[in-house]
């Protein structure tokens, strides 16, 4: 390959154009903010309606098993209410296709839009049509949105998980060491407001040092495998900043492979099942929860709504943490790795 | 230069063209060994054969179907498919380990039947056929799961395929060698390897010259089916089940690795020890980079250059040798 003055430009080019593209994400101040809008009251009035409601579900996807759990919790609290149908759509990540979904729901005159989005702003225009016809819309499990088409959010502060996990492996080390951070997908709102959240928190611990912050992709495998490599790169690792349990027990696989286990201290992970049977076996980590009743907490702000009582702009679903000690009442040890901790009755869970 | 003297030559020159790869492979292996002394380790470089042990295996099976002409991409989703269901079958028992592996087995193997029955007897592009039959088994994995990935592995699987034979060599990486020369006695040693060429080569001749086109075909795809099987109860044993979707996106780097390794999309040339290599330049590459310490945009932007560059030398060194 002849490395031209062109060729060599237009790298150049990309890269500084990569490496400016600044990402429109959390951090504390931009959290705070979104905490004291969510707080607004939302005037649901126009929403008002009586007698059997019809629920509609729009899912970005349904490919894992957190958006899984989320739907039964979904199914869970909507059986507690006069609803005569909860109808469900599966987007498969596609955006064009979620907007047909909300379009096809509409067409079936639900009462109720429950979604969680592939993507923001392709399905914005659809969602104001929808508030604008009269059906309220309540975004679920995902981080809090304001927009004109989103009457109400169940959100999740990833900030906010992000900061309880920091702070409490901080503790655990004893408040100085050297980290590494798994993350999952790059860009995604998860990865960068949990890394600020660290590094806000990592600033009060000024014996704390951050030695790679790594992107598992919520993939297990993966997570090992760039586990592995920072098992070479580093001889002393004393932390783990890693909110996903699915990609800690990887990383707990690679030192315990590399017989490293015992020079290191997990901070919690959320409640995936398989974290959780890792964690009671070997009484640390902890869980700080991803809570998958985001879904039952949508539906409740809905029916609020659809009674006409005022609900805030975003009801935040709260992260618990779960000291290791605790662990043995969340885990299920006869259900597979690929499962939630959660209150679902049994004729909820998933089949 | 006498006319004897340069046909040596050129006969010389064009035995080196065959193994490019692996040049290419020794060049990035000793930029791994500069950026960090772990590439001398031969428990890190045993944990690299482990790591490439799923796409390794995929790739030997997709290394017949493309030395034929043809193309598998549903070998991702099949990846996935079987090791959701050999997990689930497991149900976390030992007794069920036997009948979970012949199930994915056959599993595979059906799948990648119907690929060459459709591919042999109709004029469907192999393409748009796979990829059609990849979307297909996704869906079908979807729904016999409902979205989250059942089953429990069973007791001891993970922990004999993890297990280091003298403290060093994993029993993984050595099935996964196993399998890699099966794959290379099939393709050196068979009759059905030599017509594997043959047909890739020239498809009118081989159906002129009264060769089983249709049967090779249909071999080719069921062996990659198979082979896709073993990478996803391979998959299993390296990370046990945490998806539905755990082999997503696995068809590019098979693709990529084959390519690299040799085999091109036109058929009749290449082979598996290309592909291996193949698939470990792709891994070296990608730990070279973790390992630097790059910030991951970084990360990705060296990855991208080091496997254009080194399928661009592997193109000069070809051209050299022609």
């Amino acid at each position: 390959m002849i490395l031209t003055r062109r060729t060599l430009l237009a790298l150049m080019g990309t890269t500084a154009t990569t490496l400016a593209i600044r990402s429109a994400f959390a951090d504390q101040a931009t959290d705070t903010a979104q905490t004291a809008k969510a707080a607004e009251t939302v005037d649901t009035s126009a929403f008002k309606k009586s007698g059997k409601i019809k629920i509609g579900v729009s899912a970005g996807y349904l490919s894992n098993s957190w958006v899984v759990f989320a739907l039964q919790h979904v199914r869970w609290e909507a059986s507690k209410h006069d609803v005569s149908e909860v109808i469900v759509t599966d987007a498969g990540f596609n955006p064009a296709k979620q907007v047909s979904d909300i379009e096809d729901l509409l067409r079936q005159k639900i009462d109720l839009l429950i979604y969680w989005p592939v993507d923001d702003a392709s399905v914005a225009n659809v969602l104001k049509r929808a508030v604008d016809a009269g059906v309220p819309t309540v975004q679920a499990g995902g981080g809090f949105t304001d927009a004109p088409g989103v009457t109400s959010n169940a959100y999740i502060s990833q900030w906010k998980l992000g900061e309880m996990v920091a702070r409490h492996l901080m503790q655990d080390i004893g408040g100085k060491g050297k980290i590494v951070a798994m993350l999952p997908i790059a860009g995604t709102t998860a990865a960068v407001d949990q890394l600020d959240a660290f590094n806000t928190v990592a600033k009060e611990y000024p014996g704390v040092e951050l030695l790679s912050a790594e992107y598992g992709d919520w993939n297990r495998a993966k997570a090992k495998q760039i586990t592995e490599n920072l098992l070479q790169r580093f001889p002393k690792i004393d932390g783990v900043f890693s909110p996903s349990g699915q990609m800690s027990i990887g990383m707990a696989e690679a030192f315990d492979e590399a017989g490293r286990l015992g020079e290191t201290v997990f901070s919690p992970g959320d409640e995936y099942n398989g974290w959780l049977k890792w964690a009671a076996t070997h009484k640390q980590g902890g869980v700080v929860t991803f809570p998958t009743r985001a879904g039952q907490v949508a539906v409740q702000v809905g029916m609020d709504i659809l009674a006409g009582k005022p609900v805030t702009r975003g009801v935040a679903v709260p992260s618990v943490y779960v000291a290791p000690a605790e662990i043995g009442s969340l885990v299920a040890a006869d259900r597979p790795d690929d499962w939630w901790a959660s209150q679902l009755p049994p004729e909820f869970l998933p089949q | 230069m006498s006319v004897a003297a340069t046909q040596a030559t050129r006969l010389q020159l064009s035995h080196f063209g065959r193994y490019a790869i692996f040049f290419v492979l020794a060049v990035i292996y000793v930029a791994g060994l500069a950026v960090s002394p772990a590439f001398a380790e031969p428990n890190y470089i045993l944990n690299i054969l482990r790591q490439i042990t799923p796409v390794g295996i995929a790739a030997v099976g997709v290394t017949f179907v493309m030395i034929l002409g043809g193309i598998d991409l549903s070998v991702g989703a099949v990846i996935s498919l079987t090791s959701v269901l050999t997990a689930t079958v497991m149900a976390g028992d030992v007794a069920n380990l036997a009948p979970a592996i012949l199930l994915a087995c056959a599993v595979g193997l059906c799948i990648g039947l119907i690929n060459g029955i459709i591919v042999a007897f109709s004029r469907a592009s192999p393409f748009i056929l796979t990829l059609g039959m990849g979307v297909a088994v996704v869906g079908l994995t979807q729904m016999l799961t409902g979205g989250t990935a059942k089953g429990i592995v069973s007791p001891g699987f993970r922990e004999f395929f993890n297990f280091r034979v003298g403290g060093l060599l994993p029993n993984l990486a050595i099935a996964f060698l196993l399998l890699v020369a099966i794959g290379l006695f099939i393709e050196k040693a068979t009759i059905f390897g030599r017509q594997l060429f043959l047909v890739g080569t020239n498809r009118a001749t081989a159906v002129l010259s009264g060769l089983a086109v249709r049967r090779v075909t249909i071999a080719a795809y069921a062996i990659s089916g198979l082979f896709g099987a073993l990478a996803g109860i391979a998959l299993l044993a390296r990370s046990g089940v945490s998806s539905t979707v755990a082999g997503q996106g696995l068809e590019f780097q098979v693709l990529a690795a084959v390519v690299l390794g040799g085999t091109t999309f036109e058929g009749g040339r290449g082979g598996i020890a290309g592909t291996v290599a193949g698939v470990l330049v792709l891994a070296i590459a990608f730990n070279l980079v973790n390992i630097a310490g790059l910030p991951y945009q970084m990360q990705l932007l060296v990855m991208g250059f080091i496997i254009i560059l080194a399928s661009a030398l592997y193109g000069q060194i070809s051209d050299l040798a022609d």
